[in-house]
Formats: C-alpha cells, structure tokens, sequence
C-alpha cells in the first residue's frame, strides 16, 4: 500500500523524534556514570508515569481541537480527596481508589457539560476549572493538612517492583496500548480526527460530535484520578499542591509528539516519545549535577522549539505559494 | 440597557457584596486598610486593562505573572546599582514590552496559537529566573520605596496611575482608530483584513502593549515594598484574566469595555477581605474565584445561546 504524503510525514516527525530520545540517551550515558544502569532507567519510568498518563488523556482532547488546562489541579484535588477518604472516612485504598476514580470521572465531566452543553471554549471553561479544583483541594486540607502514613501495600503499587518491573508500570502501559488502539483502531479515534479537522463538518458527517467531546473530557479526568492514586502512591503522601504544572508537560508532550496542537493531526507513539524525551533530559540533568529549574526552562524551550519547528515548513509552503500566485507586473502596450 | 447589561449586572453584585458588608462588618469600611487594598490591586488593575486589549483582539496571554517577575527583579537590580527611578521605571517598561513583543512574534509572525506560546513563555521566563536568582530577594536602596515620598501620597501616587491608564486606554479604545481597530480584528479578522486593518500587525501590537504595561505594574509593585521577592507575580495571570471575563470581555473576542474590567476586578478585589469579615477561612479565595469565572462563562454562554435562539 502506498502511504499518502502526509503519512510519510508524521512518519518522518515521529522517527525524528526517536534519533533524538536515542541521541538523548546514549550521550547522558556517556557523560555520566549512572545514568545507563537498569535502576536508574526503571526510576525514569516510575517518575514518567503520571506526566505520561495526563499526556495520554490529553492526545484525544489535543485531537478533537480542545485543550484541558485542568488536569494537573484534578490531579491535586484527587490526590487529597483520596486521602481524605482513606483516613477520614476509613475506607480501605481499594475502596478510596474506586471512589476517587468516580471523583475523577464528575471532575471530568463537568469540564465536558460545560464545553459541549453551552459550547463555551475549551480554553476559558478548564482554566477556570483549573482554579475551582486546585482552590476546592487547598480549601478541603485549609492549605496545610498532609496525608501520609499509607500502608505497605498501597505504597507497593507507586515504590516496589512486580515481576521485576516497576510496580505503576504494569498499569501505565496497558492504559497506553488501550488508549493507542481507541485513537488508532476504532472509528471513536477516527471521529477525534474528523472533529479536530472541523466540528461541523464531522457534525453533517452525521457524528455524535458532543457524545465524543463529553467522552474525551470525562476519559480525561478518569485519567488524571488515576495519575493521582499512583503519584500518591509513589511519594507516600498527599498535598493540596500535588500534580502543579503537569498540564505544562503533558501539553509539552503532547505537541512534542507531533500532534498538531489545532487538533485533526497527531498519534499516540508520538505522544510516548514526547514523555520519553522530556523524562530523560530531567533525569539526564539531574545526574549532570544541574538544577531542576535548568530542567523546566528547557522544557518550556522545548515547547517553543517544537511549535515553531511543526509551523516552519506550513509557513515556507504558504510563502512559496504567494510568491508564485502573485500577478505578473502590467505590461504597458506601446 | 442591553448593551451594558454585563457590566451593569456585574456592578449589582458588586453593590450586593459592599451593601452585604455595610450590614454585617461595618469594619471593612475604614479608609486606611481601604486604600491598602486600592493600592495592591493597582498592579492588577494595569495588568487587566492591558489583558483586556489581547482578549479582545481574540488572544491570550498566561505569561503575565512570569513577565511581571522577570520585570521586577530586573527594576530591583537596576535601582540597587543606583539608577534613577525614573529610568527605572522607563526600563521596566521597556522591558516588559520586549518580553511581550516575543510572545507576539510568535503568535502574530508564526500564526501559532497564543495560549500554548504564552503557556510556553510562561514556564521558561519563572524557571529561568529561579535558576538565575535562586529565590534570593532584591534589596532596594530607600529611596525607591514610595518613590520617596511619604506612604499615603506614595499609596494614592500609585492608584492614581493605575486609574490614569485605566481611563486613557478606556477612552482610546472607544475614540480611536487603534482602539477600533482591535475590536474589528477580535470580531473577523478577515473581515477586517478586506477592510484594510493588518490583523497580524494589531495582534502583534496588542502584545507589546500588555508587555509594556505588565512592566509598568511591575514597577508599581516594586515602588510597594523594601524587597523584590522572584516569586511576585504568581498567579497574576489568572487574577488578571478573571477580572477580564468577569468584566464581560468575551473571551471570543470583539467585545467588551474597561469599565467592566474595573468593576469585574473590584469584585474579585472584594472576596479575600469579604471572606476575612465574614469569618470564612481564607483558603477559600481560590475556589470562590475560580467559581466566579466559571459562573460568568456560563451565564456568558446561557445569554449568547437565548441570542440565537
């Protein structure tokens, strides 16, 4: 089968992506001693893991065309209503982990009530969401109270390993192969595309455009309940400032990835490698010796780098275009 | 009356809240912790009209709060190694537009959406600043805080700016060319670009025009206080933006005036010490403004649908 011009770009973008995760990886192998050792590798994923899953939940909605500004605060407002539940209400994890699921799930869902019952813009509703869920989970613990103490069998699920690979890892690349085969391999992905491309025209296409949409949301802040059990887990406690700027990175990965940030364009591998990249330059810092903050500026830089880079050749292409539309000059007849 | 509707129903709510006050904690009405509270907000104020001008030009821009840091600090540095404060302030100003006319390059030159750039721009102004100054604060020589004079002038000195260019971007918006020339662009661009406007030209424009005034209100803050702290300026963005929608800017562009911008400001303004004489804990404010934004989005929503209906 021949594969369209487009296909055999995203190809390029993505493989790209990978000389450079590779290109990563092998130099901070080489310039510090640590670095390559499978322990160190296994902590790269267990720190990956939640910025992975909000980047995950985060590629349908990058599709569709939206944006959700909130996860990171959900993360937050999950993370303590876990604990909440867990020691105030005496409810086992198992329990508390349902429950805040489902909390997720509402989060989600009111993002998604909003967007598509009064079609406000996904930009405006999740970034007052961002403030409503990150104040609601300071007010909940008055800014101070820190849950802590969990059992040992909880802590299991973010801090020890099964079947010889990080614990959270078992759930982080079932979600991923889940989420890769709903937008690669069913018509849900397909619609994402089409409404991405244009919501009218996927809504005379006869789709459910406002079925989907509600369905990325809330799948969004099932997704970022999820990443607060385990980021819980993993630090053994909860604070009202869990999870702050993840949404920073998950976009970052997102866009890394490829995914065309006007939505209609995009894949979940890329998204992965996105993660990959940003996890090992972080880690690869860190063993460096430089500070976290030189971590975030080139992430941000990143970001830029990777916008302006997926722009550049649409820009060249349009140049070209009006220079070869312009009119020829008027010849005066003699 | 349709036409000012959301303003005039913003004011209602926020007589409400004053006239809530005035019944049960009468000791909010004292002019000394009044004008401390015009005066921390006056920053604000400068900030909001500026995010104003962006929104209604159809943009975004959540980098604020990191401009507004990268601006202080540099105006700290600037007055400790003995600068005027006049120049100063000139250089503040100077740089906030540069810092704004970076993020306007990119959406204006490079069509790029704003509010991922500006996320962008955002993260990389604050790390960068961490990773330079490592939280360490700025000490001012005296002679900046107040610009010199006496608390209460220098208080009034600095809501009387903020109102200053309140009311001469107010006016400009409604008067001039330029003014109308942002509205035209927020409404259709394309529309506008067939009747001779630059679209890209006006965005970019707008951009430097809140960098600029973000550096003004840096300069207005750092004029409050003996320090400059690098972290000033967190959050400054969402302040902004609420007191913008709230105002009854639409966040689609094309609409909206100053007036409601100060009158949405005054009331999220009103909320921290609201809660305080009403007994409610503090941590509170964040939630309640988050819930005001949301609450003005969907009554934004719930009127333009009855429009088309």
């Amino acid at each position: 089968v021949k594969k369209s011009p487009r296909q055999n770009l995203l190809f390029r973008h993505e493989f790209a992506l990978l000389v450079v995760v590779a290109i990563e990886w092998i130099g901070f192998n080489a310039a510090t001693a640590r670095f390559g050792t499978l322990d160190n590798n296994f902590d790269i994923l267990r720190h990956s893991v939640e910025i992975g899953l909000l980047a995950l939940a985060m590629t349908p909605i990058i599709l569709t065309g939206g944006i959700d500004l909130s996860v990171g605060s959900l993360l937050g407002l999950c993370a303590i209503l876990f604990g909440k539940l867990w020691r105030d209400a005496g409810l086992s994890p198992a329990a508390a982990g349902v429950c805040t699921l489902a909390i997720g799930a509402a989060g989600g869902g009111l993002n998604a009530v909003l967007i598509t019952g009064l079609r406000l813009p996904p930009l405006i509703v999740t970034l007052g969401t961002y403030s409503l869920f990150r104040g609601l989970a300071e007010a909940i613990t008055r800014g101070a109270d820190t849950f802590t103490n969990f059992p040992a069998s909880f802590l299991f699920l973010g801090q020890e390993r099964w079947l010889g690979c990080p614990t959270q890892a078992w759930i982080f690349f079932p979600t991923a192969a889940a989420v890769w085969l709903l937008v690669h391999r069913t018509t849900f992905g397909r619609s994402f595309r089409a409404i991405g491309f244009s919501p009218e025209g996927a809504c005379y296409a006869g789709l459910p455009v406002n079925r989907r949409l509600l369905g990325v949301y809330v799948l969004a802040g099932l997704v970022a309940a999820l990443a607060a059990i385990i980021y819980t887990a993993r630090l053994g406690q909860a604070k009202a400032d869990a999870g702050t700027g993840y949404e920073l990175f998950a976009i970052t990965a997102v866009v890394l990835g490829g995914t065309s940030i006007f939505g209609g364009i995009g894949s979940v591998h890329g998204t992965l490698l996105g993660v990959a990249a940003i996890a090992i330059l972080n880690n690869g810092l860190v063993h460096l010796r430089q500070p976290r903050e030189a971590a975030g500026m080139l992430t941000g830089a990143l970001l830029l780098l990777a916008l302006t880079g997926s722009v550049a050749p649409k820009l060249w292409e349009a140049w070209r275009a009006h220079r070869r539309s312009r009119p020829p000059l008027p010849v005066r007849s003699p | 009356m349709s036409r000012y509707f959301r303003e005039l129903s913003v004011g209602a709510a926020l007589l409400l809240v004053l006239a809530t006050l005035a019944i049960i904690a009468p000791g909010f009405y004292q002019p000394q912790p009044l004008l401390s509270l015009a005066t921390r907000e006056a920053p604000t104020l400068v900030v909001a009209c500026g995010m104003a001008l962006v929104i209604i030009c159809r943009q975004i821009d959540i980098s604020v709060g990191s401009q507004f840091a990268v601006c202080s600090v540099c105006a700290g540095l600037l007055a400790a190694q003995n600068w005027p404060t006049a120049l100063v302030a000139v250089a503040a100003i100077a740089i906030g537009a540069l810092l704004g006319a970076i993020n306007g390059a990119l959406v204006a030159g490079m069509r790029l959406p704003s509010i991922v750039v500006t996320l962008a721009t955002m993260v990389t102004w604050r790390e960068a600043l961490r990773w330079q100054r490592q939280g360490a604060f700025v000490n001012l020589p005296d002679r900046v805080q107040w610009f010199g004079l006496s608390q209460s002038t220098g208080q009034w000195l600095l809501v009387a700016v903020a109102l200053v260019v309140l009311g001469t971007l107010g006016l400009a918006l409604r008067g001039l060319a330029a003014g109308r020339f942002l509205y035209a662009v927020g409404s259709d661009a394309e529309a506008a670009r067939l009747a001779g406007i630059r679209p890209r030209q006006v965005t970019f424009q707008s951009f430097v025009a809140l960098g600029a005034l973000t550096g003004l209100a840096a300069m207005m803050n750092v004029a409050q206080s003996p320090q400059v702290d690098p972290k000033s300026g967190t959050g400054l963005e969402l302040k902004a933006i609420a007191a913008v929608v709230v105002g009854g800017v639409a966040i689609s562009g094309g609409r909206g005036t100053l007036w409601g911008v100060l009158v949405g400001l005054l009331l999220l303004a009103c909320v921290a010490p609201a809660l305080t004489h009403l007994h409610i804990e503090a941590y509170w404010e964040k939630a309640i403004q988050g819930g005001i934004i949301l609450l003005a989005v969907v009554a934004d929503g719930i009127r333009s649908r009855k429009g088309r209906m």
